[in-house]
């Protein structure tokens, strides 16, 4: 946890409190410790997202063929799928959900799959793009969005 | 059909303060005026020291708060507690619908 | 029927308008008769909702296939109280559930508060009003369940993940949470709308505000409990935005229960409260959003559909009006109460405040990120596991040991030493705990060997408090130790009760962090008769069995269950293949160990065709304890909610004259 004191020797803790409290008493110590710890919150957060990233950014396949790297990929299952997910891999075809201009792009998928998995549904993998074409995923990344509890799926 | 019924019964409900009293004496909100305000809030004071020092005492008596701790404070909890009643006091004493300037009060 | 249906919803808009206008003249304009109309209208409102559900729920219960919604969501071979728990499937009969329990409080809590926060109430009334009028508006312009279509033979039935207790369950509750937190929030508003900044808004809503909270926690237990068991994955809660929709305001609620009491004692942090209680509110209609309007993309995503807009409107009017409204009454929130000390009880609680609500906007960032992030910057990201875990861990550990510090220290201003005095003992018991934890190989994770130390520490704490509180009473009284401990907690049921909550979080965290740091898991693919190993069980594959049920084929694998010699039965996991819905669920196999409170936890990931079955096996220890702390949490709850007749009649007493007391004729 970082040390709020900053570098050096850090002061006995009465010092310290008293110090505090002789502040406190001339000005507001509630909005001081409040604006100390609103500083180190947002510290901590934009260390935190610099060093892990912000996110995996989440692309369709039309979209993956601009980006590098880790990215979630989310796209409708067409075709049929091949293999088996705990063997060599589950391979399948992903199209575009939205959009005019759809494209396909396989899939090789190990880990888990979801119930939910079939063909026509959506679903979310994480991975990256091989140089030949084909998407490896990250083991167990696979998502499936539920077929509308709540709402049958305006077309 | 049950629809119209539902409706009508519901306009009844609404209408029915009027229809209990279509003329009535005062049809003023009953507000509160500022004295009754500051007595409310002059009793909220009274309320919140009294109970700050049976909390103290209660705190002290299972050993919660040592002894030099206890003293350091218990001065200011009952000098609070008496200025919070001595302002409910006064709030009191003074006549109805009686205005004041607004002056620090106890918290 | 339908009819029936559409036509009282009609009547709730007109009647909730009617609250929002006339209230709100009555108030401003100062007329009785009037604010007492608006009153009624809105208690009228719930009895016309009333109707509106009920034909519903007949609808449900006579097959009546000619409404949309039932159709959509209910079938003749489904169970009784799935039907009934189909009005809530859908978003219809989802809002319209929200709609009934917002009609309902606001009826109840109208009601109650008539004699002693009269003229706080004109201002209540119009606020309530006027969320129902939006709810209200969304079901009779926007989404009704009363669309009729040409009746088909059979309705679409209802989805097979729905139908289990806990989805029967887990819906109501959580809306009573999130409507709940309305109450407090119209009368927060009421108050700065009328200019009564006295504590009467806080005392009327203290337990209103309990209530929603408990409801809204326990709700998002029986729903990490149904991920658990019914969607099989191994884990209880997956961060996903449908999920924090709920944590964020419930997290939002626990800030503001605390710092109401502050406000309670010493007059502080009005500002902050009121801001507290609307973010608490504005939180909920935004899980409401979230969950009804598929702009996050989820495992629960729902396809966009016309009422997000409404939905966003709504919400931008809750947040602008609440900030114009304490804007406005600023000068008159602020007091002369300072915060003495930075070692007190005050500064505590401020500190458990500052750590819940970061959570609660970190988990709003990440929630949010993706939609703004695609609206900015032209991509959508997913924020994945490890920033949840992450901030979880940095806020949640401080605030679990904060758990154990604020209700030992002293209003106003503690000494060090003090304190050192009263935390020595907890200190020592958890650091104790922690190196015995460390023998016993627990340091293999160190944000869960925290956890554990500093439970053990709240834990301390909270035995001492309950020890010390009955010997000082017998020194007092000379009663035997159970009456004393019994009075203690009569006399003091908020104090005793929030440690009997404290206490449920602190299980909570323990059993978290157990099953999270600590699991084992393995997989392989299995032949009868071969056996994985996991966490000092075997299991042995045996055979594959297929049953034909009501509504769906069951296929489980069996498995033998060895532990250290001894056989410990059979474990039975699979999947269910649904006939009329046409889909297929993961049936896993769960043993809980009385015992040690773990449990092994057999998923059937794949049934090849050969016979042999891919497995996926977890030990989860201590995950039981989890649900353990709920029950323990409502315990909690109803103590600090018990009503205390002394503490009634003092109140009666203070407010007396703010009553109903210019009657003449009974006017209500």
């Amino acid at each position: 946890m970082p040390n709020a004191a900053g570098v050096g020797h850090p002061p006995s803790a009465r010092r310290l409190v008293s110090r505090l409290s002789v502040m406190a008493r001339s000005s507001s110590p509630a909005r001081l410790v409040v604006a100390l710890s609103v500083a180190a919150v947002l510290a901590v957060f934009l260390l935190y997202t610099s060093l892990a990233g912000g996110g995996t950014p989440s692309v369709s396949p039309s979209e993956l063929a601009a980006k590098t790297g880790e990215v979630s990929l989310a796209g409708r299952v067409v075709g049929t799928p091949t293999g088996d997910a705990h063997g060599a891999g589950l391979k399948f075809v992903l199209e575009d959900i939205k959009g005019a201009n759809k494209q396909r792009v396989t899939v090789v998928y190990k880990g888990s799959v979801p119930d939910l998995f079939r063909v026509g549904r959506d679903v979310v993998v994480t991975g990256t793009q091989r140089a030949d074409g084909t998407f490896v995923t990250k083991p167990g990344s696979m998502i499936t969005k539920c077929p509308s509890k709540y709402q049958a799926a305006k077309t | 059909m049950l629809g119209a019924a539902l409706a009508v019964a519901v306009v009844v409900v609404v209408a029915l303060p009027f229809l209990r009293e279509p003329t009535p004496d005062s049809d003023a909100l009953h507000e509160l005026d500022a004295a009754e305000r500051e007595r409310l809030e002059a009793e909220e004071a009274r309320d919140r020291a009294l109970a700050a020092l049976k909390e103290l005492e209660a705190d002290h008596r299972a050993g919660r708060i040592s002894d030099e701790d206890y003293r350091a404070v218990v001065g200011v909890l009952r000098r609070d507690a008496a200025e919070a009643l001595r302002e409910l006091d006064r709030v009191r004493a003074m006549p109805r619908g009686g205005t004041r300037t607004e002056s620090a009060k106890s918290a | 029927m339908a009819e029936l249906g559409r036509a009282a919803l009609v009547i709730t808009l007109g009647l909730s308008a009617y609250a929002l206008v006339a209230g709100a003249a009555a108030a401003a304009l100062g007329r009785r008769r009037l604010a007492l109309s608006a009153r009624n209208a809105l208690i009228a409102s719930f009895f016309s909702t009333l109707v509106a559900a009920a034909v519903l729920v007949a609808g449900f219960l006579r097959d009546d296939f000619s409404l949309a919604y039932v159709a959509g969501h209910s079938s003749r071979a489904l169970p009784f109280a799935y039907k009934l728990s189909a009005f809530w499937g859908g978003q219809e009969g989802s809002l319209l559930l929200w709609l009934l329990v917002l009609t309902g409080y606001s009826a109840l809590a109208v009601w109650f508060a008539r004699k002693r926060a009269r003229d706080l109430v004109v201002w209540v009334t119009p606020v309530l009003g006027g969320i129902a009028v939006g709810f209200s508006w969304l079901l009779v312009g926007v989404s009704s369940p009363f669309d009729t279509i040409p009746a088909p033979a059979d309705g679409n039935g209802l989805n097979p993940s729905l139908q289990n207790p806990y989805m029967v369950a887990h819906p109501v509750l959580l809306y009573l949470g999130y409507v709940g937190l309305a109450v407090p929030f119209a009368f927060a508003m009421g108050a700065l709308l009328s200019g009564r900044m006295d504590e009467r808004w806080i005392v009327a809503t203290r337990r209103w505000t309990i209530v929603a909270w408990t409801a809204l926690g326990v709700g998002q237990l029986l729903g990490a409990h149904w991920a658990y068991q019914e969607v099989g994955w191994g884990g209880y809660y997956a961060w996903d935005p449908v999920e924090n929709a709920a944590l964020m305001p419930w997290l939002a609620a626990t800030a503001y229960l605390h710092s109401v009491m502050i406000q309670e004692k010493r007059g502080m942090l009005r500002v902050w409260n009121v801001t507290l209680v609307s973010l608490a509110f504005c939180l909920s209609l935004f899980g409401t959003f979230l969950t009804r309007s598929g702009v996050v993309s989820s495992i629960h995503s729902f396809t966009q559909s016309a009422i997000g807009p409404w939905f966003l409107a709504f919400i931008v009017v809750a947040v602008v009006f609440s900030v114009t409204m304490i804007w406005l009454r600023l000068p008159q929130l602020r007091t002369t109460a300072r915060l003495e000390s930075l070692v007190s009880r005050e500064a505590t609680f401020l500190y458990n405040n500052l750590l819940l609500v970061a959570l609660c906007l970190t988990i709003l960032w990440g929630t949010a990120w993706p939609i703004v992030s695609e609206a900015v910057r032209g991509e959508a990201v997913v924020v994945g596991r490890p920033y949840y875990d992450f901030f979880l861990r940095i806020f949640g550990l401080p605030l679990l040991l904060l758990m154990g510090i604020g209700p030992l220290v002293a209003w106003r201003r503690a000494s060090l030493r003090g304190l050192a005095r009263v935390f020595a003992w907890p200190a020592a018991v958890a650091a104790a705990t922690g190196v015995a934890l460390i023998a016993f190989g627990a340091g293999s994770s160190i944000p869960g060997l925290i956890a554990y130390t500093f439970s053990a520490f709240v834990l301390a704490t909270i035995a001492l408090e309950f020890s010390r509180g009955t010997a000082a009473r017998r020194a007092l009284t000379g009663e035997s130790v159970p009456t004393a401990f019994s009075r203690l907690v009569g006399r003091n049921r908020r104090r005793y009760g929030g440690y009997v909550v404290h206490a449920s979080v602190v299980l909570l965290a323990i059993g978290v962090a157990g099953s999270s740091a600590y699991d084992s898991v393995v997989e392989g693919k299995l032949a009868r008769g071969e056996s994985l190993a996991v966490g000092g069980y075997t299991l042995t594959y045996r055979n594959l069995t297929e049953k034909d049920a009501a509504n769906a084929t069951e296929i489980r694998a069996v498995l033998d269950v060895r532990r250290g010699g001894d056989s410990l039965g059979t474990i039975k996991a699979g999947k269910n293949a649904y006939s009329v819905e046409q889909q297929v669920s993961n049936e896993v196999g769960i043993r809980s160990d009385k015992l040690t409170g773990e449990d092994l936890f057999v998923i059937a990931e794949q049934v090849n065709d050969d016979g042999t079955v891919f497995f996926r096996i977890f030990v989860k220890p201590l995950v039981n304890l989890i649900w353990l702390a709920g029950l323990v949490f409502v315990l909690g709850s109803v103590i600090t909610l018990w009503p205390d007749a002394r503490e009634e009649r003092r109140l009666a007493t203070r407010y007396a004259t703010v009553g109903e007391r210019r009657e003449r004729t009974a006017t209500t």
